[in-house]
């Protein structure tokens, strides 16, 4: 990680926390303050001129911390105008990034719980049941992370079409098996308003369907995949990373 | 908490270069039969290994002195992952390059590396491992066949069983209980052993498919020279869990089945049906994750790092998703899978051999238990 963005995390994770999904429209100048709204804006226009692997920084740390100002769509919006392409294109990109994030924060508080929560006179986390599906839990929220790594990478190298439908889809689907699986290691406390998991997984719910659901992501990538034909498949992605 | 590194990979210049050389041979001498392609590193064609071999392509990563070439990781990676995407037949050498080699490399006495290595990097000298035994499957740490000293030599009773190519191989790669008496992890050590030293016997198991690729070893009064010895007496345990982690994630656990989803592709040029197009997206969005997070792991073992977390965490998405192609493209297109059409032919060779992907080099269940340790669960 380079210095400026281990700096831009150092500085996004601990207000993101703080102010966390109860913040309101009062906290956008300590946002303001560290210039996070114009992180894609170049340097030479006030901006931070922050690359495509920053924007997963931050993108990541606001789904970690279920960050309740929109401060990620602010950043999309300044990035391309609602309602083209690229406004859509950059927003499944940001969404994947938030999924990553969030599906990390639900890993983190159901290992958590389970090693807390007693019955049958030991931690959930003693039965092999509950570990077997915390196991699949980390293997989705670490597909994810390697898919918003993989659709930014290809961000900063240019043409990203393949690489953010490619991500979104696989960030969508594991959203929905790490909702199910964090609730499900829950058990009743998680289906309270008093209890912090629904501020995830609610978001989660909502994000696979933003900019994308996986019926829209799986025709597109689809469709240009046969457009291809069978034997440009893996040159294809092979040439995209060479 | 973050499970998995995310650092970018470094892929290397050489790598279009290499690709094409490896193309071009695989194109040349490869598996015609798309049935064969399947599954690719389970089908041994010990001249291919030797084209390899004449070609630099195997001991990529080996010092010279050894016939290596010593070329990078990530250079091995690029290869290693063009020959299964081909489904290019690499069974025979497969174990050798992949791990028997690099151990031998790392623990080896000067007699046994001049003895085998060179040899394999030729790609005409192969490895089996010697872990499961009869009573001794997941549970590996309860292995009984024992090593004896008797002088300057060892002894050697016992069986192993699921010897993947035992019957094409030179050697084994043995755990062993060394001290007598001993329990579980502790007094075992790993021995070289020759297939055709005295006392070694092998029989064949026919897999559900009628194919032989594994086996039962048998050992009887085998008699090794102390240099057998591999490693630190004692430390196989440690030796073999090591090893282990190196064979987990590599591009063999996703791309079993690329074959048939490269005929899925084929077979959607002409047909319109909109479930098949979806499960084309799908099944590509997971091949490009997989093919990252192997590639990250190749990484992060480049660099020296402790990646066997991440490794687990590769093998048992990688096969959950090679297992799965088989079924979701029975599930979405009619088919008799007793006709000789292509596809319909591959499918029904991958859902016969799929249950093997989530049980070889560890089964999922023990993979998720090694993953829970990794979360702070057990």
């Amino acid at each position: 990680m380079s210095d400026t963005r281990r700096m831009l995390a150092e500085m996004a994770d601990p207000l993101f926390a703080e102010l966390g999904f109860a913040s309101t429209d009062s906290d956008w100048s300590r946002l303001d303050e560290l210039g996070l709204p114009l992180l894609l804006v170049p340097e030479a226009d006030g901006g931070f001129g922050g690359d495509h692997v920053d924007a997963l920084t931050v993108f990541r740390l606001a789904g970690f911390h279920a960050l309740g100002l929109p401060l990620v769509d602010r950043i999309v919006a300044s990035r391309a105008e609602e309602g083209t392409e690229a406004h859509f294109h950059f927003g499944a990109f940001a969404r994947t990034a938030q999924i990553a994030g969030a599906l990390d924060a639900a890993l983190a508080m159901s290992v958590a719980y389970v090693n807390e929560r007693q019955q049958f006179g030991r931690p959930l986390g003693k039965f092999q049941a509950v570990q077997q599906e915390l196991a699949t839990f980390a293997c989705e929220a670490a597909a994810a992370n390697c898919a918003a790594m993989g659709a930014a990478e290809a961000l900063d190298r240019g043409d990203a079409g393949f690489e953010i439908a490619a991500a979104k889809l696989r960030a969508n689907r594991a959203a929905s098996e790490g909702a199910r699986i964090a609730h499900q290691v829950h058990g009743a406390i998680g289906f309270t308003q008093e209890y912090p998991l629904h501020q995830f997984t609610g978001r989660l719910r909502q994000w696979r369907s933003d900019f994308g659901g996986d019926a829209y992501w799986s025709k597109e990538l689809g469709e240009s995949v046969i457009e291809r034909g069978a034997d440009a498949f893996w040159p294809d992605l092979t040439a995209r990373t060479d | 908490m973050q499970t998995f590194v995310t650092e970018a990979v470094d892929w290397p210049e050489s790598a279009p270069e290499l690709r094409a050389r490896v193309r071009a041979l695989v194109a040349e001498h490869g598996e015609r039969d798309p049935v064969r392609r399947a599954n690719c590193w389970t089908k041994a064609d010990p001249e291919f290994s030797r084209r390899l071999g004449e070609a630099g392509l195997l001991g990529m990563t080996w010092p010279k002195e050894y016939g290596g070439h010593e070329r990078s990781q990530l250079e091995r990676y690029v290869v290693i992952e063009e020959l299964l995407a081909a489904g290019a037949p690499v069974g025979a050498h497969w174990i050798a390059d992949r791990q028997s080699g690099p151990l031998l490399l790392r623990l080896g006495n000067d007699e046994l590396k001049e003895r085998w290595v060179p040899g394999m990097a030729r790609g005409e000298v192969f490895a089996c491992i010697g872990l499961s035994e009869p009573n001794s499957g997941s549970d590996l740490a309860s292995v009984r066949t024992s090593a004896r000293r008797d002088g300057n030599e060892w002894v050697i009773n016992g069986q192993k069983v699921w010897t993947t190519g035992a019957h094409w191989s030179h050697f084994m790669i043995a755990l062993i209980r060394s001290e007598a008496g001993s329990e579980r992890q502790q007094g075992l050590s790993q021995f070289v052993i020759p297939m055709d030293a005295p006392g070694v016997s092998i029989k064949p198991i026919i897999d559900l498919t009628g194919a032989h690729e594994f086996n039962e070893v048998f050992f009887e009064d085998v008699r090794l020279p102390a240099s057998a010895l591999l490693g630190e007496e004692g430390q196989g345990w440690r030796q073999a869990t090591a090893e282990l982690s190196l064979e987990r994630s590599g591009p063999e656990r996703y791309l079993s089945s690329m074959v048939l989803f490269l005929e899925l592709v084929r077979h959607a040029e002409k047909d319109q049906e909109s479930s098949v197009r979806d499960l084309v997206g799908r099944l590509a969005s997971d091949a490009w994750t997989l093919r990252l997070m192997s590639a990250s792991v190749a990484a992060k073992l480049a660099r020296g790092e402790d990646h066997a977390l991440e490794a687990t965490m590769v093998k048992d998405l990688g096969n959950a998703y090679e297992q799965a192609i088989p079924e979701l493209v029975q599930g979405a297109i009619e088919m008799d899978l007793s006709s000789d059409e292509l596809l319909a032919s591959v499918t029904a060779y991958l859902l016969q051999v799929a249950p093997s992907f989530s049980l070889r080099g560890g089964t999922r269940e023990i993979l998720k238990g090694i993953i829970a340790r990794g979360l702070g669960l057990r």
